[in-house]
């Protein structure tokens, strides 16, 4: 694999994660920016472990469960928050501001 | 106590112990729940049982500081140094304060699920991870411990539309700001081929850093920055300790922050000396925006609780102000000062927590009228905070104040000092409305009468205010005892 294109390609990703969480406003749609995010880390990651040995694609592998973690916590917040207003879109849910 | 041999397991085990006490511990609450979690006798021995696993870490900590624990001189993923036990001190601490004051709490809201304590005793652990962090890996393993049991907690009443929506918030922010965390890790690593703070900071040596490590030093800032709440990256934080149940605010507010303000102090200081042209003009800027912007914020607050969590916006920009200077004073007055707004502000969201119903959302000052009177002791234990929380002479606060303010002038800084203590004065404008509210004002006809503090939190409260006043007269020993847990991170940064 190509270290250049690899990472170039990852931060296409990572940028594409961040442009969608600052402009979609739907909780689960943020939420898979999000994830898109950590995956171009981890593309990121595996490029490099090439050059710099096993340390890289041992950190993809933590990446990977805390993911998994934040997803069953996260869902689970959604669903919470669906319950109370039955919308998951973050312009619904403004109960706390000023 | 000789040199910990970290390459044995016997050895990993002994230099994490105060770690591992604490997990083994939430475990163990968690098995007792499997049987007892129905009523609120059961929740209550969750919370006595998770007391005595915060007991037991603090002991283990204890042991391994007075018995100077080091290790043999190989790079660890997680420090053995004054400056983590200090950190582990703090949180050991506000844990124990958020269950004591969480018994009651939790009853009188009749907030269902004894998980609530393995929840709060597995984020300070990872906290305890975040401050001790010696690798980039466990930064972001510590951070990521810390933070999903923080989000559940944020959302932990789950009647409350309000805590929902805080939990939505801090989840949606918590993991947007890992992401950022994370990138910056892989470059940092994709530059020094290692993860190790000691051994990156030795590779980037005193020239300027390769374009790449700029830019994960850059992204590894945002991610910290939003984790402990500096402007501009603060709007999640007011909303989230707003909605947040206010047991649950405090450690937030406290060891949340005072966990991420140490590992940053650490990685800048061990890793990234040599590029301090590139942070400082960063970090001061910032310093500057959230004093301005959390002072004047709070001010314009109604409810007690929102002030407090502006306020708390305001802290970290003193924090930062602090982390800026980079110098050994400048890490040694960022652990006085945490250490003073950790006390004083555990204590702030504990009485709020005592004071106030049904979420305390909408307790304002009015509603504390007449409070000098009814319940003095009460009144007086919130004065005290109050006057810590501004950086009244006499008390804890003004002394991590001072510390700070003495910090920047060394470093030859004169801006943000000056920003500082005008901040300060703006923060009278909020804090002493509440005093003369409690102590000049009559009570309200027909209001109801002022709830007592539960037994447990009156004596956590009345142990921090006593220790807010004693550190506050007496600081000799503290002062000098930070500047030395603070030299150990000098040691063996790259210079």
């Amino acid at each position: 694999m190509l270290l250049g294109p690899a990472l170039a390609f990852s931060a296409l990703l990572f940028s594409i994660g961040v442009l969608g969480v600052l402009i979609r406003r739907n909780a689960i749609v943020l939420f898979m920016c999000i994830e898109l995010m950590l995956n171009a880390v981890n593309l990121t990651f595996i490029a490099l472990a090439q050059y710099h040995g096993v340390g890289g694609q041992l950190m993809v592998f933590f990446v990977m469960a805390v993911a998994a973690a934040e997803a069953a916590v996260g869902l689970a917040i959604i669903l919470a928050v669906f319950r109370h207003t039955t919308s998951v879109d973050l312009k619904t849910n403004t109960l706390l501001q000023g | 106590m000789n040199p910990i041999d970290t390459t044995t397991p016997a050895g990993v085990v002994l230099a994490l112990l105060p770690e591992v006490v604490l997990s083994l511990a939430a475990l163990g609450v968690l098995v007792v729940n499997a049987w007892r979690h129905e009523t609120a006798e059961d929740s209550r021995l969750a919370g006595w049982l998770s007391l005595g696993g915060v007991g037991a870490a603090m002991v283990a900590l204890l042991w391994l500081w007075g018995g100077g624990a080091s290790s043999s001189g190989i790079p660890q993923m997680v420090a053995l140094d004054g400056y983590r036990f200090f950190g582990d001190f703090v949180f050991l601490l506000a844990a124990a304060a958020t269950i004591v004051f969480s018994l009651d709490y939790l009853e009188r809201e009749g907030i269902r699920g004894p998980e609530y304590y393995t929840l709060i005793l597995l984020a300070t652990v990872g906290m305890m991870l975040l401050a001790g962090a010696n690798d980039l890996i466990m930064v972001f393993l510590g951070l990521e411990v810390m933070s999903v049991a923080a989000y559940v907690l944020a959302a932990y009443d789950r009647r409350s539309p309000y805590s929902a929506e805080a939990g939505l918030k801090y989840f949606l922010i918590g993991a947007f700001a890992s992401g950022f965390l994370l990138y910056g890790i892989a470059l940092v690593y994709g530059v020094t081929g290692t993860t190790n703070l000691v051994m990156a900071g030795a590779f980037f040596g005193p020239g300027s850093l390769p374009v790449m490590a700029s830019l994960g030093l850059s992204l590894l800032l945002i991610g910290f920055l939003f984790k402990v709440s500096v402007v501009p990256f603060h709007m999640w934080a007011p909303d989230v300790y707003d909605g947040a149940p206010t047991p649950v605010t405090g450690p937030m507010a406290t060891g949340i922050k005072a966990a991420g303000f140490l590992a940053l102090t650490r990685m800048l200081i061990v890793t990234f000396p040599a590029a301090s042209p590139l942070w400082q003009p960063v970090l001061g800027i910032l310093a500057i925006a959230t004093m301005v912007a959390g002072n004047l914020m709070a001010l314009s607050q109604r409810t007690v609780k929102r002030m407090l969590a502006y306020s708390s916006v305001a802290h970290a920009g003193y924090l930062l102000a602090a982390v800026w200077t980079g110098t050994l004073i400048g890490a040694a007055s960022v652990l006085v000062y945490l250490l003073a707004y950790a006390l004083t502000s555990l204590a702030a969201f504990g009485l709020l927590a005592a004071l106030g119903r049904g979420g305390e959302r909408d307790l304002t000052a009015d509603d504390l009228a007449g409070l000098a009177k009814a319940r003095p002791w009460t009144a007086a234990a919130f004065a005290i905070v109050l006057l810590s929380l501004l950086g009244f002479p006499g008390t804890f606060g003004f002394i991590g104040k001072w510390m700070i303010l003495t910090s920047l002038v060394v470093a030859g800084q004169w801006l943000i000092p000056v920003v500082l203590v005008l901040a300060s004065a703006v923060s009278a404008g909020y804090y002493l409305p509440v005093i003369m509210a409690m102590y000049m004002k009559p009570a309200r006809e027909g209001a109801p009468d002022a709830p007592r503090v539960p037994r447990g939190a009156a004596v956590a409260i009345g142990a921090i205010v006593a220790a807010i006043l004693v550190l506050g007269v007496w600081p000799p020993p503290l002062l000098s005892g930070t500047m030395e847990i603070a030299s150990s991170l000098f040691e063996r940064a790259f210079q």
